[in-house]
């Protein structure tokens, strides 16, 4: 099994598959995301760690899973960012103040044993949505300030109006503990900032590969690039984490959807090493980009 | 599994004892279909008669019972707050005639539901479950020996052999043992366990289709790779349709759906059986297919009940019942294929 170190999630014994209510208490539009914030109707904290999702169900539409984007150092509420891509998720940021869903989870295994993170430079590679997951532990590393070392977050979207978090991440801009380099692949008129993939600044930038962690989100695509340039870097593969996508409906294991080789996406990550990874065909299967998947179906023919 | 007691029961007994019980609680056990005789389901026996001691299998496994093709989890409404309400089953029913290699089945999704995290729904309904074996005689598709379920009684309460006019019956728990009190029976003598043991016997001479390597090394085959060239190969007759996953007694992957009720108010969330092999079982919004061709798709199949599984749990997640070979529509047979593999396995050094 793959990181035998991490802990399963034990508290959730028996499964009904029937969620917990929680009520919207704000919504905030982004042009390519909505970002929802949730309170549990007994209004417990949910008690998350940062990487960990939750189904959340709109009644009549379905379940989705999305990742917590809000870090559990602040307790009182926690929230989704969901972009609109199938029947759920449009369901989802349709929704309003005042609206109820329904929320299973805190599933799956965060980021890195924190523990093991303490006192280290810490890395984080975002590519469109998978902001949402690293925002959680931006905020989380940013509230627990001494106990880490520098963070870095590189962040590229494809254009300058689907960034999300666009207030924050002014202010992370202006934030002297970390340094953030945002970049689009297709520029605007009005765009002053960088041009180009995540993979640039990476490039750049000048890393303590012994004391570096690093955790990566977004498109398949991305995986792989960011991996090879790490690697190149000199970090090893047991310092790199992914939080991977998969398709879930059960969320816990049971369902067989998430598969990827021996492991189940929703339980034993979302968030992998990439260690644990390069042994595993269908996670390389995954990383080839799909135009090179293409190319190769062309040579056969 | 060492019966905890053996007793024979004639079949005119045997009839009166499925009466007794149908007085009391609901029997589901093999028939033959209404709509298409010489072939059987499980559904709910009316009277003794409607047993069909003599099936060779079902098209779909008694898995049916204990976790339905589309099984209501909760209902909902859409008031502000939404109100839930669990579903949940808990009348008692007796499982007739399930054959050792369904049993096999049943066993092996009780391992898969309940290990950690356990989900309550399938082990409800496992309790409500007494369940009666049946021995068998197998036809061309089964090659239970392969996989070592051709003796299963696990999780059966009672386990039945047929003898010269009746059966000889294994009990297995307190629960078989209370049952058969209902029964007229007698002690078994020489002769009849003598018969009983002739009938499996034969039954495993009778089996033609065998694995031609011991399961771990199947396994060890498909962890080494390299066998993309057979995937492929078989890949170009499957169509994606999903028969297999649909008839195996093991296959226990999912999906969900919300439906509404016609007045508009609230609705039911299901849990439906699903399928790995068909083309969207792994495809995220935005398109990407994690699994997009069918030969993935297919080794898949294979991957996750010779290989991984069977790591996890110690046990194959194929019972040798050969339902997925009857089921194909290209006649895919699982017992050719995976020989298939083995020899090109050896091929390769
Ligand atoms: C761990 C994890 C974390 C995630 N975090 C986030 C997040 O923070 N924010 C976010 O926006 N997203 C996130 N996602 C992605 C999000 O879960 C999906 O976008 C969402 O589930 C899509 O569901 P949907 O019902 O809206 O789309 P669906 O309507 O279900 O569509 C999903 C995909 O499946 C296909 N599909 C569905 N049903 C069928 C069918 N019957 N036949 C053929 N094709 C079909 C669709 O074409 C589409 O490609 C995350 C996913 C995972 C696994
Ligand atoms: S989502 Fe069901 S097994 Fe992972």
């Amino acid at each position: 099994m793959a990181a035998p170190d991490r802990q399963q999630a034990a508290d959730i014994s028996i499964i009904s598959y029937m969620p917990e209510r929680a009520k919207v208490i704000s919504t905030h539009r982004e042009s390519s995301a909505t970002t929802i914030e949730l309170v549990l109707e007994d209004g417990r904290p949910l008690h998350h760690s940062p990487g960990q999702f939750v189904q959340v169900s709109v009644f009549g539409y379905g379940e989705a899973p999305l990742s917590l984007c809000s870090s559990p150092t602040r307790s009182e509420s926690f929230s989704i960012c969901v972009q609109p891509k199938g029947n759920v998720s449009r369901a989802i940021t349709a929704l309003s103040s005042g609206d109820w869903v329904g929320i299973r989870g805190p599933y799956g295994q965060g980021f890195f044993p924190i523990d093991q993170m303490r006192r280290k430079n810490v890395l984080l590679v975002a590519g469109g949505i998978g902001i949402a997951p690293l925002r959680s532990l931006i905020h989380f590393i940013c509230d627990k300030q001494k106990d880490y070392g520098r963070l870095q977050v590189v962040y590229g979207a494809k254009t300058p109006s689907t960034l999300l978090f666009q207030k924050e991440t002014a202010q992370w801009v202006e934030n002297p503990h970390l340094d953030f380099y945002l970049t689009v692949d297709q520029p605007d008129k009005t765009w002053q900032g960088r041009t180009g993939v995540v993979t640039e600044p990476l490039r750049e930038m000048d890393l303590a590969p012994d004391n570096t962690i690093a955790a990566i989100c977004g498109p398949p695509v991305m995986f792989r690039f960011v991996a090879m340039e790490l690697l190149q870097k000199g970090l090893s593969g047991e310092n790199i984490y992914f939080s991977l996508e998969r398709r879930f409906k059960c969320g816990i294991g049971k369902c067989g959807h998430c598969q990827l080789n021996d492991l189940y996406v929703c339980r034993d990550g979302p968030v992998f090493r990439y260690s644990d990874l390069q042994t595993r065909k269908e996670a390389g299967e995954a990383w080839v980009p799909e135009k090179a998947q293409d190319a190769a179906k062309e040579e056969k023919r | 599994m060492t019966p905890r007691g053996i007793q024979i029961i004639s079949g005119p007994d045997f009839n009166m004892f499925l009466e007794a019980i149908m007085a009391v609680q609901t029997v589901i056990g093999p028939r033959e279909r209404g709509d298409q005789p010489g072939y059987y389901l499980f559904s709910r026996l009316q009277r003794a008669e409607d047993f069909a001691p003599g099936y060779k299998t079902t098209t779909l496994p008694p898995k049916k019972i204990l976790a339905s093709p589309k099984e209501k989890l909760f209902s909902f409404t859409f008031d502000k707050p939404p109100r839930l309400r669990l579903h949940v089953d808990a009348s008692p029913f007796v499982l007739l005639g399930v054959h050792p290699c369904d049993l096999a089945g049943i066993d092996a999704l009780d391992h898969a539901y309940a290990h950690p995290p356990a989900e309550m729904r399938w082990s409800a309904n496992r309790k409500r479950a007494t369940i009666i074996g049946l021995d068998c005689q197998p036809d061309a598709y089964c090659f239970c020996s392969s996989v070592g379920t051709d003796a299963a009684r696990i999780p059966c309460d009672l386990f039945l052999t047929p003898i010269d006019h009746g059966y000889l019956a294994e009990i297995h728990s307190d629960r078989g043992r209370q049952l058969l009190q209902k029964a007229n029976t007698s002690n078994a003598g020489e002769e009849e366990l003598a018969a009983a043991k002739r009938w499996r016997q034969q039954k495993v001479e009778r089996i033609r289709a065998k694995f031609d390597a011991p399961l771990e090394r199947i396994a060890d085959i498909l962890e080494t790779g390299g066998l993309t060239p057979t995937w492929k190969e078989t890949a170009k007759r499957c169509y994606s349709c999903g028969s297999c996953n649909t008839a195996c007694p093991t296959c226990f992957c999912f999906d969900m759906i919300d439906e509404l009720d016609p007045d508009l108010r609230g609705g039911t969330r299901y849990r439906t059986w699903d399928s790995c092999q068909l083309l969207d079982f792994a495809m995220v919004a935005g398109g990407h297919n994690f699994r997009g061709e069918r030969w993935q798709r297919v080794r898949h199949r294979w991957q996750r009940k010779f290989l991984y599984l069977f790591r996890q749990f110690g046990r194959p997640y194929c019972t040798g019942c050969g339902r997925c070979s009857r089921a194909c529509t290209v006649d895919i047979n699982i017992v050719d294929v995976t020989n298939q593999l083995i020899a090109a396995a050896k091929m390769e050094g």
